[in-house]
């Protein structure tokens, strides 16, 4: 495992020895960091490619198999997408709908991933465990069933049927993510806090909620992204009035030539790129990993 | 102290009967339609369904008799179980690969591996499949970049392993974002000592690493593949028109066959499929939790 750097127990050799040694060892040390750089370049590609890719779509007026390049570019697909009324449509309407979907989850998902974290009352784990209930079930199938249920609450093709189909994929996030991170902040500050005449409020709104914020960030921006990109429910429950933005992106994938796609997935990608990018740091230093340990 | 204990288990209870409500009870009722029971709340849906089966009193297992006799459904079935083993091992493997990476070695070119692996969480799962299909398909950029160098490459598109490829681009940065966090918390002091008592590379990594590293390798399994399970987006776009992707299958027999019996019936299959899955998760939280109570 050479991307490991732990070399074995060194030995005494003699001077002549250990240059030899030396020079093999690093001859066989640049031989496996090139193999671990190709290798992470092709991992680079891997991931990084399609994007490319997809990026020049977006501006090709003509690019035909098997050029590297585009033959011609142009700009005018942008021009047509960004002004096209159907899709200015769905854009506000995902940008409506979201923001409210996410709302309404953080007002039941924190409440209750704070109680998750601080108290111990029968059934706390498995009340936990069943909400991951609604990621196991495979969504077409709840949705066929649910389609009655919608139908008798009069929530088919209506803005809250669509809120509420999408408030379904962000319960996990909303609540295991917090909760995690309401129980990381460690019970001595509370106290301490109490012990100096803080009420429970005060407590709460200047200790505790400012430890746990990095973590709520993240299930916030997560669940708003996983509202803004929820399309099968969507799709069932909102058409014909309701088209979010994914929605139309699978009707343009089958329906329009390659580059409106592409130009409608950089507009797509937009909103995550920039709202990931504000808590990357959260995420990578682990605000994500610490929600699916149960606790 | 006792009421404060029950304000909490009712606040939490929120969520939890948001659940029941919309994912529980249709769950429920899933399951008895798919069992013959076409009354009652399944009575809308079963209105316009065809091939429909209704139990005369109780319930009857012909519509899974029938799906599993059904060879269309058994290939679908098979495809789903390989693409599921396939992708999870593969997003093991390579998220293993890259947080031992990011955990021992640093430099700018760490930093930018770091930053890489991380982007397919930026971009929703509709516009990653677009991407990957333009991409590894018969005409895409691999193909064009083999026949540059005179190879004939017939691309991965609509194929089972393009799905695949999907799945392991989707679902490495959770992969790797839960190994390295796990890394992280592997203490340098347990592995120098390791060395110092002539342990090899190879025998660290196996006997202190891994098992130090157990709860979240079986935690990115898990989750990775119940969702690989019951995807839709991916296989939709990704892979082939037969053998279908079980989550794939059912959306065609409600929308395009309108059977929703079986479609149902399918989801039921997944659910039972996952639910396994998940119990495994549980079993490992609670293991891990036990041996750190004893460590305490």
């Amino acid at each position: 495992m050479s991307i490991i750097n732990i070399s074995g127990p060194r030995r005494e050799k003699s001077a002549v020895a250990q240059v030899r040694a030396g020079t093999q060892a690093g001859a066989s040390r640049l031989a496996k960091g090139i193999g671990l750089a190709l290798l992470l370049i092709a991992l680079g590609l891997f991931i990084l490619g399609p994007l490319i890719t997809l990026f020049m779509w977006a501006f090709s007026k003509a690019w035909f198999y098997p050029a590297l390049l585009p033959q011609a570019w142009t700009l005018s697909w942008w021009q047509q997408i960004l002004l096209n009324d159907e899709i200015g449509h769905s854009i506000i309407l995902s940008f409506t709908i979201s923001p409210v979907v996410t709302l309404l989850s953080a007002v039941i998902c924190l409440p209750a991933a704070y109680a998750f974290a601080r108290y111990d009352f029968p059934g706390r784990r498995t009340f936990l465990v069943s909400l991951f209930a609604t990621n196991a079930f495979p969504k077409m199938g709840l949705y066929i069933t649910m389609a009655g249920l919608l139908y008798a609450f009069g929530l088919m093709d209506t803005f809250w049927g669509v809120v509420v189909v999408q408030l379904l994929s962000t319960i996990v996030i909303m609540t295991w993510i917090p909760s995690a991170a309401f129980a990381a902040v460690p019970r001595q500050l509370e106290e301490a806090a109490r012990d100096v005449g803080a009420g429970l409020w005060t407590t709460f709104w200047k200790v505790t909620l400012p430890m746990a914020l990095p973590g709520i960030l993240v299930a916030l921006i997560l669940a708003f992204l996983a509202s803004l990109d929820e399309a099968q429910g969507t799709f069932l429950v909102g058409s014909p009035d309701y088209i979010t933005m994914p929605v139309q992106m699978y009707t343009l994938v089958s329906n329009y030539p390659q580059q409106a796609a592409a130009v409608f997935s950089i507009v797509l990608s937009i909103p995550s790129f920039v709202l990931l990018l504000l808590v990357r740091r959260y995420i990578i230093g682990g605000a994500l990993a610490a929600g699916f340990h149960l606790h | 102290m006792r009421r404060s204990r029950l304000i909490a288990l009712l606040v939490a209870l929120l969520p939890v009967l948001v659940v029941v409500i919309f994912v529980g009870f249709p769950a429920l009722m899933a399951l008895t339609f798919s069992l013959g029971y076409t009354a009652g709340p399944n009575a809308p849906v079963a209105q316009l369904a065809q091939n429909l089966v209704t139990a005369e009193h109780g319930l009857t297992l012909a519509v899974y008799q029938t799906l599993l006799h059904d060879r269309a459904f058994l290939q679908d079935f098979w495809a789903t179980i390989w693409v599921t083993l396939a992708s999870v091992a593969l997003i093991l493997v390579t998220g293993w690969g890259l947080a031992l990476y990011i955990r021992f070695s640093s430099g700018w070119f760490t930093h930018v591996v770091s930053s890489i692996y991380l982007v397919p969480l930026f971009i929703p799962v509709v516009i990653a499949s677009y991407a990957i299909v333009t991409f590894w398909n018969a005409n895409g950029y691999v193909s064009a970049l083999a026949a540059k160098i005179g190879m004939h490459f017939p691309g991965f598109g609509y194929t089972l392993f393009g799905v695949v490829i999907g799945q392991i681009w989707v679902n490495l940065p959770f992969a790797v974002l839960l190994l390295a966090s796990g890394l992280q918390s592997v203490p340098d002091a347990l592995i120098e000592a390791a060395r110092d008592v002539g342990a090899t590379t190879p025998r660290i990594l196996v006997r202190v690493i891994v098992p130090l590293n157990m709860l979240p390798t079986i935690i990115v399994a898990t989750f990775t593949g119940i969702g690989v399970l019951g995807s839709f987006t991916i296989p939709f776009l990704v892979g082939p028109t037969a053998p279908a992707l079980l989550g794939v299958a059912m959306t065609n027999y409600y929308q395009s066959y309108n059977q929703p019996q079986q479609a149902v019936a399918m989801a039921v299959i997944v659910f039972v499929l996952a639910a396994g899955i998940g119990a495994l998760y549980v079993w490992a939280n609670v293991v891990s939790d036990r041996k750190a109570g004893k460590l305490q």
